[in-house]
Order: C-alpha cells, then structure tokens, then sequence
C-alpha cells in the first residue's frame, strides 16, 4: 500500500522529467536534423562547420563570453574578500545580491539611459572636458552592462566560499611563519577555487546565450549564440538551423561544465 | 528461563553481502535491565534497531511474548526507543512532544493532559509542559526523551546509547536514575552502550558483542570475574593476560611456575590464557612475593597508583595499588588462587557454562 | 594599516555605487516633469499618473502576478513531492542520476530552455498562450524548488523520523505530524524563488508566449526598444518597492530556518552548548 501511494505522489515529478527535461532536449536535437523545408538533412551541421560567419560568430560570443567572466570575477573576487571582513557581512551581502531580484530587463534599460548621446555618463564627460561619446551599441557597453548584470552571480559563491574557511586554518598558517600574501597565495585562495569555478560556470554559461543584451544594449553589433538562436527561431523561422546553434551551444556548456567540475577524491574524501 | 519476553532465533544479517549479525540467538526476561554491549560496529545497534523493527532480519525470527513480530511494523510494536540525539520534534513543544504518541493512539484530551504530566514527574521535570525544545539543556532533553517513549506504557524500553552525548557528571546521575526509573517502572530495559563502566554499573544482564556475535552473556560480576575469551577480559575492565599452560585441575604454569587456581575440567598440558586484574595484584617485598617484577611506570590517579613492570619473561603486568613504589625497582607481586581465572582458545559460551558447571557447587 | 582599510572601504563603496547607480537613476527620473532620461526639469507624478490610467499595462502587470503565483504554487507541490521521492531513494547512483536530470534546467541557458519548450509545444500542437507560458514557468520552477527543499529534508535527523515511527506513526502520519512541519521553512522558500523566478523570467516567456499574451519583462523589452518611456521608469520603481518586500520577507524567513538549524545543532551537542 505504502509503495502504491508513494509512486502515485511522485507522477507529476516524473512527467515533468519526461516532458519538460527529456522531451525538449531530445526534440532539439531532433529538430537541428531538419532543414527549412522540413526534410531530414545534416546539411545544419555541414552548413555551420562550413560558414565563416557561424563559425566567427561562435568564436565571438564564446571571448565575449570569456571576456564578460573575467571582467565579472576580477572586480567580485576583491569584493567578496573585502566583504566577508566586514562586521555584519550577511547584511552586505544581501544587499549585493538584492538587484538580482530587480528585473533584468529594468536594469538593462536604465543604462539605455545612462549610455545614451545625452545619457548622464556623456553629460559626466563632458563635464570633465572629456567630450562626448557613443557610449551605447558598442562592445564596450555590452561587455559592461553583461558584467554589471552578472557580479552577484559571481560574488555569492566567492563568499560562501571564502565564509566557510575556518579561521584557524589562517591563524595556523600565520602561526606557520606565511605573511598576510602567503596565506592568501597559498591557503585562502586555494580553498576559493571551487567557489571561483561555479561562479565562472554561473557567469560564462548565460553571457554565452545573453540575447536581450545584445539587441538592446550591444545595438546587434555583438551576436552571440543566444541572439543567433532567438533571431532563427523567432525571426527567419529557421528552427533547424536555430537548433543545431542550440545543440552547438549545449556542447559548450558541457565543456564548461567539464572544465569547471568539481575534482572527485580530492576534496571527496572528507565524508 | 521461564517466559522471555522476546527471543532471538538464529537471526543474521546482513547489508550486501555484509554480515553484520551472525546467527544470533539469545532470550530476554521480563522486567529486567539489560545491556548489549560491544565496541562500535559490533551489531548491538542492529539488534535494537531489529526489536524496534526499523530493521528487518536477513534470515531467522524474533519472537516477542511467544509470537513472531519480526514482521509485524515499528509503529504497531509495543516497543518504544529511546535514540542518541533524543530525536525530540523541533517544530513542537514538551507536551505535544510527549503527547505525539497518544494523540496516534486517539486518547482523550484530559487522558493525555494527565498521562503527559505523569510521565513528566517520572523524570522529574513537572511543569515543563510548555517549553519550547530549543530551550532546553542537553540532560533535560534526554529526560522529555525518556518521558516521550514512556508515555505510550511499553513493554520494553530500547535505549541507544542515550547518554553518550552528556558530560561525564551528569552521565554518572542519568545512571543512576534510569536503574531507578526501570525499577520503578518494572519493565524491560535493553540499553546500547560501548562504556564498560556504564554496562557494569547498570545492568541485570550484560551482553558482550564483537563482529556480529554475543561473545558472552551474563551478570556483570560474572562477566568481570569470567571472561571467556582474551577479547571479553581485555574490554571489560583492566587486565592482564599472560598466556600458561593447564598442569592439572587447579594448577597452571606460568612465568615457570606452578600457581594453584580455582579452575578445572581442561585437558592435561592444555596452553590457555591466565587473566589476574590489576587490582587483585599487591606489591610486597621481592623474596615474599610469587612473581618477581622490575616496576617500569607508575602513574598516579587519584584513588590509586597504576604501576607498570616487566617479569623474566617480559611479560608486562599492570598492578593497580594504593601504596607508592619507586620506577626501577624490583618488587614482589602477590595475589590468591581465586585472583586466577583461566580462559581456553576458542571456548564457546555453552561448553564454558558446562565445564563451570562440573566443577563448581 | 589605516590606508589600507580605508582603501578597501573605497573599493567596496565604487562596487556598491556602480551596483545601485543604475537602479537610483531609474527611479529619479520616474519622477521627471520631462519626458527623457537626459535633464530633470522638475519633480512631478505624472509618469505615475499615466501608468495607473494605463489599462493594457495593468492588465499585464496582472497577467504575470497571476502566472507567478500559480506556477510557484504548483511547482512548490511537484517539486516538494519530487523532493521527497528523490530523499527515499536507497541507490546513491541513482539519486545522483536523478539530481543530475533535476538540475538540467538550472544550468541550461534560457534561451535553450525556451527554444526547447517552443519545439515541444509546437510539437504537441499546443496553442502558445497563456497555458504555454503557466506550464514552462512552472518547469522551469521545479528544479529550484527541489533545490530548496531537499537539503530542509536531508537535515532532518534520520532518527527523528524513527521515533515518529516508534510512537506509533504510520507513513502518512510521520509525513504530514513530522516531515512537512519540519521541512516548512524549505517549502516556503522554495515557493518564494519560484515566484521570483517567474517575475524575473524574460528569454523563457519571449519564445513561448505568442501574440495574444504577454508578461511584464516582455512588455518593457518592446517598449524599450523603442527607446526611452519614463512610463516604464514609473513601473521599475514600483517594482523595485515589491522586489525590495519580498527580499525582507524572505530574509525573514531565512532567518528563521537558520535559527532552527542552530538550535539543533545544539541540542545534538548537548549539555554543553547551553
């Protein structure tokens, strides 16, 4: 009887496995197999290996991507360091990861604001006899507004990272004879890493697919796999070939996600 | 024995193809404190997980008042635990903790009012009723945990090592109490522990477990003055083991000598294991004494000297004394034939209650 | 040392800064006489005025509040069932199989996710609407919500749910008496992610939405492609006050749940603690 209710609990589970995890991955491969005209081809795959211009636009968006992360954990890792010295850092940190919880759409268009001919950033140049420039619908912006977007997504793991090292392992390491550089080089930032690396997978995987960004901020100057994939999808209705970039772009996630894996037996055997 | 209560037969266990338990059988009376006790990994949880039927047996029966109940469910089991970490529900008060059983049982709400205050005075924490758990201390959570499983009246109290987690103090008082508590509530208490100490000081029966097996059972005074085999006399209580032979009935040959003893029914020049504890051994001047030691080590405790030395044969003899000796001396050791217990490789429990029994009246 | 600390205070107030800079921005001009983001001419209402005469927006803005209450509820009732189910397993391989697949949606990037459920829909035949969007709200949903409740349950002391056993419970007694109550924090915070997930959705709801329907996030990208309208600089501050309640609220009840997670490591360490 207990097993009977139990698996009848658990139906909706499985069914949005089936449905919502399994299916749409199953049908987006299948669907890259189709070509415009809906007959079943490669000819996706042949035509993205041959393009020069899918295959530049691939390599754009994976250094812009690349670009966006480093940018995002150079200016986050100082950041949660210094926040996590802080007297009430819970509180700070709440307060950096409260913009997440605004809108992505808002926030990038208040830089449409902010960038633009007349925006408040030119008015500031000006004003410092810089002059004015075109601020907006360049890589610079794009790359900007992405990393603004995306630092609470790197910061949050950094922290925790740094939160859970045990003091003592600091004291001890003074105690060892190692200065303030020495800890850091070779306790605290080794025992960040993993929190480095599932920021770098939380930041890099959504700056590779950032579309809204593109168009709205980037001015379509910048493509990137995910503009590739909305524009096929919901422009030129080509889904075959939108699904072989979304296949590409999976792919690279996984490779991400490889790269950036946590490393088992070094840090598994604590249990 | 006359009616047991539950009545292991020929139980094993195992967890992929672990064995945990091996062919364990054994009875328990009713209305006595007993403890199954065993280092860690030895299967004395198991078998309390086994009677409170949170685990089930690979192969045998248990047996509770003469019917089969290792397939009837732990909550229809007249069986209550008392666990480790208390396992007291965080998210409700004493009383509703207390009450959680009766209100399954559908009681009436005065009954349960008056059951919860009842057992509360039984640990002596009346008026507790509405605390919240989170403030309570670590040794009156174990006796709101004490007070939850007898709320419900059953037959038999399982307790899991429950007083590992309070300090030394307050451990030696929980002791006391629950001797008390059973007595006054006359029913059966299985107590798990890994303490020698607490399991000596305790209990009616003892049980000693090692690698899924009972080694031996029996009074604690049994079982301290009769180990059956060097692993019983090595964890229980200090000892020293020096292997001998058996000359005849009554006298054994170690150390190159003959020692009258208290034992027999073994073959003629059997090799066995000779136990003397620590404290049957007295220092005495060198000519005086029936073993000659050089004192290696000596330790002051408090209510005793612990003294460490060597013989001619280097065997190391552990003398636990009132009276100071000096490091580096040689000194006598004395001790009586009854200070002598003789153990056999390899004796099981049944053959040693038989040879006991031929020879002792 | 005193440079040093107060070089690191200059550094964390820049971030602070460049973090609610464009936020502030917003919402000062949403209070322009004018009608850009370039030159405030004066304090006024009007953008206010216009946004609650603005019956489309509103119908909008209940459009989404809708969708995100229901599908954080519904993916709060799959995903907290799912959880327990994947708390029972007995195979570790297998636990970390189905964690594995759970967590596919939370790594995939949004636009495949959408892309995706648009095949699937299309596939089924489905008309893209209303239901398109509830349902890819709600799957996008559950992974979170397992992510939330899972760890409230693996917390629970096994032997918690022993006793509760012991005394007398059955198995939907130990479930609803024990489980639900202890893992309510989780539950909680799980349906609150879920609906700010849901809020916050743009790439998801932009592929499954069709014409007829259409959410907040996708209402201001139309709009702001057309450039600035200090009607949605109106709309963001208002938002921003709701973002900033359901932070506190949640911060409550993280503080909550946390509170409880020290009291029992308390009392698993005893008398000492106290």
């Amino acid at each position: 009887m207990g097993t009977q209710k139990k698996s009848f609990f658990v139906i909706p589970y499985l069914l949005w496995i089936a449905l919502f995890v399994v299916a749409p991955m199953a049908l987006i491969v299948y669907q890259s197999l189709f070509d415009i005209t809906g007959h079943f081809t490669l000819g996706n795959y042949t035509d993205y290996l041959e393009s020069a211009t899918y295959l530049k636009m691939t390599f754009n968006s994976v250094w812009y991507a690349f670009l966006i992360t480093m940018v995002t954990l150079v200016i986050s890792y100082p950041t949660a360091y210094l926040l996590n010295q802080l007297k009430n850092k819970r509180l700070w940190l709440l307060l950096i990861i409260l913009p997440t919880w605004i809108n992505l759409l808002l926030k990038t268009y208040a830089f449409i604001g902010l960038f633009s001919q007349n925006g408040s950033v030119n008015d500031f140049l000006r004003f410092v006899g810089a002059g004015s420039h075109q601020i907006l619908f360049t890589d610079f912006s794009f790359i900007f507004v992405a990393s603004y977007i995306e630092i609470p997504f790197m910061i949050l793991p950094i922290f925790n990272a740094l939160d859970e090292i045990n003091p003592s392992l600091v004291n001890a390491s003074r105690d060892l004879g190692a200065n303030t550089w020495q800890t850091f080089r070779r306790v605290i930032a080794p025992l960040t890493m993993p929190g480095v690396k599932s920021g770098f997978q939380a930041v890099f995987i959504p700056s590779l697919s950032l579309f809204m960004i593109t168009r709205l901020i980037g001015g379509n100057r910048v493509i990137t796999l995910g503009t590739a994939i909305e524009e096929h999808f919901l422009v030129t209705q080509n889904w075959g070939m939108g699904s072989t970039i979304g296949v590409i772009l999976i792919i690279a996630m996984f490779v991400v996600m490889f790269l950036t894996r946590e490393r088992k037996g070094k840090g598994g055997q604590s249990r | 024995m006359a009616n047991p209560i539950i009545e292991f037969k020929n139980i094993s266990k195992k967890y992929d193809d672990n064995p945990v338990l091996k062919k364990i059988d054994f009875e328990i009376e009713s209305g006595k404190f007993y403890t199954l006790l065993g280092p860690s990994g030895s299967g004395k949880t198991t078998i309390l997980r086994m009677i409170a039927g949170f685990e089930d047996p690979t192969s045998g029966e248990i047996e509770f008042e003469g019917h089969r109940i290792d397939l009837t469910p732990a909550n229809q089991r007249p069986i209550n635990t008392i666990f480790q970490d208390y396992a007291l529900f965080p998210h409700l008060n004493v009383s509703q903790n207390i009450a959680f059983g009766l209100e399954l049982k559908k009681m009436n709400k005065a009954d349960i009012k008056a059951k919860v205050a009842e057992s509360l005075r039984m640990v002596q924490l009346s008026g507790y009723e509405n605390r919240e758990i989170t403030a309570l201390s670590g040794g009156q959570k174990q006796r709101i945990a004490i007070a939850r499983a007898i709320a419900n009246e059953p037959k038999v109290l399982l307790l899991d090592e429950p007083l590992s987690a309070l300090d030394h103090k307050l451990r030696k008082e929980m002791q006391v109490e629950l001797r008390a508590l059973q007595q006054r509530l006359g029913i059966t208490f299985i107590f798990v522990t890994h303490d020698q100490e607490e399991a000596l000081a305790l209990s009616d029966q003892i049980f000693v477990m090692n690698d899924g097996r009972i080694l031996q059972s029996g009074t604690p005074v049994d079982i301290y003055d009769e180990p059956i085999n060097h692993f019983v006399a090595d964890f229980i209580g200090e000892s020293n083991i020096i292997p001998g032979t058996m000359t005849a009935d009554y006298l054994v040959h170690f150390d190159h000598k003959d020692f009258e003893c208290v034992d027999a029914g073994m073959r003629a020049d059997e090799p066995v294991e000779i136990v003397i504890r620590p404290e049957d051994l007295d220092i005495t001047d060198l000519d005086h004494g029936k073993l000659q030691v050089t004192v290696d080590s000596q330790l002051f405790r408090g209510v005793d000297y612990q003294i460490t030395g060597h013989d001619s044969d280097n065997h190391e003899w552990t003398i636990n004394s009132i009276h100071q000796t000096t490091v580096g001396a040689n000194v006598g050791l004395i001790f009586d034939p009854e200070d002598i217990h003789i153990m056999r490789f390899g004796e099981d429990e049944e053959t040693f209650d038989a040879r006991l029994d031929s020879y002792e009246e | 040392m005193k440079s040093k600390l107060k070089l690191s205070n200059l550094y964390l107030t820049l971030v602070f800064v460049i973090i609610y800079l464009p936020i502030a921005y917003l919402i000062f001009y949403s209070f322009n006489t004018g009608d850009t983001m370039d030159r405030f001419t004066g304090f006024s209402m009007k953008h206010y005025a216009t946004l609650l005469s603005d019956t489309r927006m509103i119908s909008i803005v209940l459009n989404t509040v809708v969708i995100a209450l229901l599908s954080a509820l519904l993916a709060t009732v799959i995903g907290t069932l799912g959880a327990l189910w994947i708390n029972q397993l007995k195979q570790r391989t297998m636990k970390n199989a189905v964690l594995s697949v759970n967590n596919v949606l939370m790594v995939s990037p949004d636009v495949i996710i959408g892309a995706s459920f648009l095949i699937l829909f299309s596939f089924l035949g489905f008309k893209l609407g209303f239901t398109s969007v509830l349902l890819s709200h709600i799957a996008f949903s559950i992974p979170i919500v397992v992510l939330m409740v899972l760890p409230k349950i693996n917390e629970m002391p096994k032997t918690m749910l022993d006793a509760a056993y012991d005394l007398g419970a059955t198995k939907w007694q130990t479930l609803s008496r024990v489980i639900l109550p202890s893992i309510t924090p989780g539950i909680f915070a799980g349906y609150f992610m879920a609906f700010t997930y849901s809020l916050d959705d743009f790439a998801v709801t932009f592929f499954v939405t069709g014409n007829g329907f259409s959410t907040l996030s996708i209402e201001i990208y139309s709009r702001a492609r057309q450039g600035v309208d200090l009607e949605v600089n109106a709309l963001s501050t208002l938002m921003f006050l709701v973002s900033l309640l359901l932070v506190v609220g949640y911060y409550l009840l993280e503080k909550y749940g946390h509170t409880r997670k020290i009291n029992r490591n308390k009392m698993m360490k005893g008398p000492n603690a106290q």
